[in-house]
């Protein structure tokens, strides 16, 4: 069953952020709230509250698959965002860890 | 609304002042006059009671209610300097022929010209200090010593003054009385022909409203009558006009209300939106669209009124190349602050064609782009954007004084060597 | 190399302090995001995937060893201890905080470097030959005029907000290594009747989703007027160029759709109006800028040849580097060194903060203190005596940056893809890592000898693929990826557009068609002169497309 959920770049470190049930915005791609179809008002009204603190930016309305209860973007793009780069540096292979936020580790709205 | 509501414990007297001018206000029909005046003299401020007149168009009517009630009324003219011949000429005709006994001229300070206007061209450069040195300081002195001033005042001279009672309270605590407040321009025409006035030599070669000679010009048939002060100079004031809480007007907080930045300030702006269909013979003050303007063209040109140009991006300039001294402005928009097209505009304009007139940005106009506004041309800005108006007010632009590049006719080299670099 | 006096030291400070007000006027909620955008671009500053990416501007590819180590440093404080070289000879850093910008951007300032129009749509970095002023084959450094371009579009108030970005190369040397065809204003060194050396003018080249070869409107324009030209040009830009789809915005676009003579119609009368005027650039000013260029003082050599036939027997790696990686220079004793950023399996492009250290140390002690910046991504100690290369070679080996490939297939540009781009579509660093892991084999290398892979991972072309021997272009497809390949593509003098020669390929796919391609082309050619982009000349489309499809 396809669902909804809202991410963004939180405004002062960058790093990828979900918005979460409790209505903050949290790193996690696992604790996003799923936002059913019909859910569109509700999802519409979080984003414009959002919008309106200019704390989180590049807002986007993703849509997710739920494979064993874990979220799964449907787009490559949101699996690398919610993932970090796939590809290493150098010889030695290691990839990159995601951005992370600040000190309080999420944004509250 | 209203007068403000006065503290318990401010003396006894001001509360009774304040009262008191609040029930004058209700005493007299709104057409007596000369009832207004005779109790200003006799009862208001008997013997602490003067006028300034200017001795204009419209000065004889007062003058001459004046005359009737107390000829002895001191009569106070500011003699700037600059004013018409026949002016002065008026000013002895009225005194000799109402009787006027006290009639003193105020000179400017000396000092103050020769520091401030040494060449007599400070109206033309900045109107605002030419009145300020020879109409706000030399009269301060003379304020001081009155309780309260007759003025000749009328509310439908222009749409600002749309309220004025008879009698005022001002902020520093004296009264002003305006026994014309309700006088039409056509009462004032009756009330002439009634009593035979003499009519101001100017007044029929086409000037309403006549101040000193060099900001005033002749006004059009329906024309606001005030609209010849100051033309295309954006300014409708001289400073010793107060406002209807009596407080003098402060360019600070009319910056509350003005969106025209110009020469440092928020002004009032005598240009008004172009609306669609305006008949071009009888447009005034408002910015034409270019194409509107090269589509009735001889209509514009024989329009003897002020207007103003609108250039729209994409709209090239050279199509109006012949015609830019008809326009006392010219308003550049900037549809979003992201279309640059209006630098461009504005270059030609200022540095090949040589307009010296009034340059605005107008649309989505932003402090982060202003810098680059003014290096253009730009010498006015129409700005809603809150923070960009703080910042304007505030003097706290992003601006940036060193330049790679010569543009625009202000900037000047910064030595000889390298060749490009400029200051503002 | 330029030094900056006082004016451009005040000038960089004013412009940081103006830019760290404006961060905090976003921190404050004054500037909405829609508003702050463009300013932050106009500082080189972007959002990508994962974080904010800060674009540094090495105005013409020109570096010391000073500020090299200052990039170093900004890296291993402010960032993950790396950065990433652009094919706009810049430096991009991918994961630096709002918070830090103003404090980065102030350390650079004290190496008098910054990040000023890295991005906007205004007139970005002006890019130019590697080997500018070393190049044996130059006719002038073009280092001079690009410094003065440099300063005459820094913050230009009328041309801040273009149509879209526009982007100036210029080369000195008939051998172009500057691109300059493909892009909006290319300008190529010449020489009139009189020996007066001029400026040809080329306009309207570009990548992105409409490649085009860049056509030539002027071929002499005089020094002492080149300011005034290209003022005209930007000004017939500015006011005519298209604003209503952004895709169709670029120089390239008004001039393909109005008509190379159109424009040269509108340019030449803008021309009229403004030559002679205050942009005509004084020769003492000229001199003056050219002093700071002047060659260093080149120790005599002994050493005037290198036998590389004999080094390879002796170390057949240090003969491969030598083989590849060195370039002619201008003073007998002399060359110039690449030092490759393209190892295998690695990301193409990126440094750590040791190597740029490794690299600043060996420019200070080896080549008059100075480096250049590629435009396919790698770096460049321009003048290191023969006599050095052998330790030079040495402590590239022992920091990783000696592979001996430039110019070869491993050589690859490639743009940072889906991995960390905002616009990608597709990821185009693993795509790099598994072609150089297929040809790792020097040997395999050598053999198959000059040829430009160039990947890009969306149609905006910053891994420059439509001017590779071979390009390939990642997209979407169905939600996943898909590798489009062409063919024939050429950034030099010999401009061409490669064409896409049939359908994508799966990323695991890739290489293996590129091998076809590959083994195609050595079966095919007439002797090892030939390399891939001349056989593919001679045999066109069809055999390759066949020998990569099948005939079926």
């Amino acid at each position: 069953m396809s669902k909804e959920i809202l991410t963004g770049n939180e405004l002062t470190s960058g790093a990828t952020v979900y918005l979460s049930a409790g209505g903050t915005w949290v790193e996690g791609l696992h604790l996003a709230r799923l936002f059913a179809k019909e859910e569109a008002a509700e999802r519409d009204g979080a984003l414009a509250a959002t919008k309106a603190t200019g704390r989180v930016i590049s807002l986007e309305i993703e849509e997710v698959d739920v494979v064993d209860g874990a979220i799964v973007p449907k787009r490559l793009r949101e699996r690398i965002r919610a993932a970090g780069p796939t590809a290493p540096l150098t010889l030695h292979g290691q990839a990159y860890d995601r951005q992370h936020l600040g000190e309080d580790g999420h944004v509250s709205i | 609304m209203g007068l403000p509501k006065l503290a318990p414990a401010q003396a006894a007297h001001d509360k009774l002042k304040a009262l008191g001018i609040l029930a004058l206000n209700g005493m007299f029909d709104e057409m007596d006059a000369l009832g207004v005046l005779r109790y200003a003299v006799s009862d208001v401020l008997p013997g602490d009671l003067a006028i300034v007149s200017s001795f204009g168009a419209d000065s004889a009517v007062l003058l001459h209610m004046v005359a009737q009630v107390d000829a002895s009324m001191p009569v106070y003219f500011l003699e700037t300097g600059k004013h018409f011949a026949e002016t002065l000429a008026y000013v002895e005709t009225l005194k000799k022929q109402f009787g006027l006994l006290n009639v003193h001229a105020i000179h400017p300070d000396a000092n103050d010209v020769k520091r401030f206007d040494p060449n007599g061209d400070l109206w033309e450069t900045d109107p605002d200090s030419c009145c300020h040195i020879r109409k706000t300081e030399p009269l301060e002195p003379i304020t001081e010593q009155y309780g309260g001033w007759v003025t000749g005042r009328k509310r439908y001279q222009t749409k600002e003054r749309g309220v004025l009672p008879h009698f005022e309270l001002t902020s520093d605590d004296r009264i002003k009385v305006n026994p014309l407040a309700y006088f039409s321009d056509a009462d004032v025409v009756e009330y002439r022909q009634k009593h035979s006035l003499p009519e101001h030599p100017l007044y029929a070669k086409g000037y309403k409203s006549i101040g000193c000679a060099p900001c005033t010009s002749i006004v059009a048939e329906g024309e606001d009558p005030r609209a010849g002060r100051w033309r295309g100079l954006n300014k409708k004031e001289c400073g010793i006009h107060y406002d209807f809480s009596g407080a003098i007007a402060n360019p600070m907080t009319a910056a509350a209300r003005h969106t025209l930045w110009k020469d440092g300030a928020f002004i009032a702006d005598p240009f008004k939106e172009w609306a669609e269909g305006t008949n071009p013979s009888e447009a005034r003050y408002v910015h034409v669209p270019l194409p509107e303007f090269l589509a009735n063209r001889s209509e514009f040109l024989a329009n003897p009124h002020p207007l103003g140009l609108l250039v729209s991006p994409g709209e090239k300039i050279e199509d109006v190349v012949d015609d830019l001294a008809r326009f006392a402005s010219i308003a550049i928009k900037f549809p979003a602050f992201s279309d640059g097209r209006g630098y461009s505009t504005a270059r030609l304009l200022v540095e090949r064609f040589k307009y010296a007139g009034e340059i605005r940005a107008v649309g989505d106009v932003l402090q982060d782009q202003i810098p680059h506004m003014r290096r253009c041309g730009f010498n006015a800005l129409v700005v809603t954007h809150e923070p960009s108006r703080q910042a304007l007010i505030e003097n706290r632009l992003p601006e940036m004084a060193l330049f790679y590049q010569p543009v625009g006719v202000t900037e000047v080299p910064l030595g000889t060597r390298p060749f490009l670099r400029r200051v503002s | 190399m330029y030094r900056y006096d006082e004016f451009d030291a005040a000038f960089v400070a004013g412009r940081t302090a103006q830019f760290a007000d404006q961060v905090k006027r976003r921190l404050s909620g004054e500037l909405t995001e829609d508003q702050f955008r463009p300013l932050r671009l106009m500082n080189g500053l972007y959002l990508q995937l994962h974080a904010y990416m800060l674009r540094v501007a090495v105005p013409y590819g020109t570096l010391s060893s000073r500020q090299m180590r200052k990039l170093a440093h900004i890296a291993r404080v402010y960032d993950r201890g790396y950065g990433h070289f652009t094919t706009r000879q810049n430096i991009q850093y991918n994961w630096p905080k709002l918070k830090d910008i103003p404090v980065i951007l102030d350390e650079l300032a004290s190496v008098e470097m910054h990040a000023i129009q890295t991005s906007g749509n205004c007139i970005r970095n002006v890019t130019t030959d590697q080997f500018a002023g070393a190049a044996a084959d130059e006719i002038i450094d073009p280092r001079p005029v690009a410094e003065i371009l440099r300063q005459w579009s820094s913050l230009h108030p009328e041309f801040s907000y273009l149509p879209r970005k526009f982007k100036i190369a210029i080369t000195g040397a008939p051998h172009d290594r500057a691109a300059i065809r493909f892009h909006d204003i290319g300008l190529q060194a010449a020489v009139n009747g009189a020996g007066e050396i001029g400026w040809e003018v080329w306009v309207g080249g570009g990548l992105g989703r409409t490649p085009m070869i860049a056509k030539l409107i002027n071929s002499f324009v005089p020094n002492e007027h080149l300011l005034a030209y290209l003022e005209s040009i930007m000004r017939v830009y500015n006011r005519y160029g298209r604003r209503d789809n952004k895709y169709k915005a670029r120089i390239k676009i008004l001039v393909h759709e109005e008509g190379l003579e159109t424009i040269k119609g509108q340019v030449e009368a803008e021309f009229a109006e403004v030559r002679g005027g205050v942009l005509t650039l004084p020769s003492e000013e000229v001199d003056r800028i050219s002093a700071y260029f002047a060659l260093p003082d080149f120790a005599a050599q002994t050493l005037t040849k290198i036998d590389v036939a004999y080094e390879s027997i002796v170390d057949p790696a240090y003969g491969r580097w030598l083989d590849n990686n060195i370039n002619a220079h201008a003073q007998p004793g002399y060359a110039s060194v690449t030092v490759s950023l393209k190892p295998v399996g690695g990301a193409p492009g990126d440094a750590t903060d040791k190597q740029m250290e490794v690299v600043a140390d060996l420019a200070e002690k080896y080549s008059y203190d100075e480096l250049r910046v590629t435009h396919e991504q790698n770096l460049v100690l321009p003048h290191v005596a023969l006599a050095d290369l052998r330790a030079v070679y040495d402590a590239l080996v022992a920091a990783d940056l000696a592979e001996g490939n430039n110019n070869l297939i491993t050589d690859m540009i490639c743009c940072p893809g889906l991995d960390f781009c905002a616009l990608a579509n597709a990821r185009s660093i693993p795509i790099a890592q598994e072609i150089s892991r297929k040809f790792a084999e020097p040997a395999r290398q050598k053999e198959i000898g000059e040829l430009k892979i160039k990947i890009s991972g969306c149609i905006n072309a910053c891994g420059h693929h439509h001017v590779g021997h071979i390009g390939i272009l990642g997209v979407e497809k169905k939600g996943g990826e898909l590798y489009q390949i062409t063919l024939g593509g050429d950034a030099t003098e010999h401009a061409s557009v490669g064409k896409i020669i049939g359908p994508g390929f799966e990323a695991e796919n890739v290489p293996g068609a590129i091998e076809k391609l590959v083994d195609f082309y050595i079966a095919q050619r007439q002797g090892a002169d030939e390399t891939f982009i001349q056989a593919y000349r001679r045999l066109g489309e069809a055999p390759f497309k066949e020998a990569l499809y099948g005939t079926a």
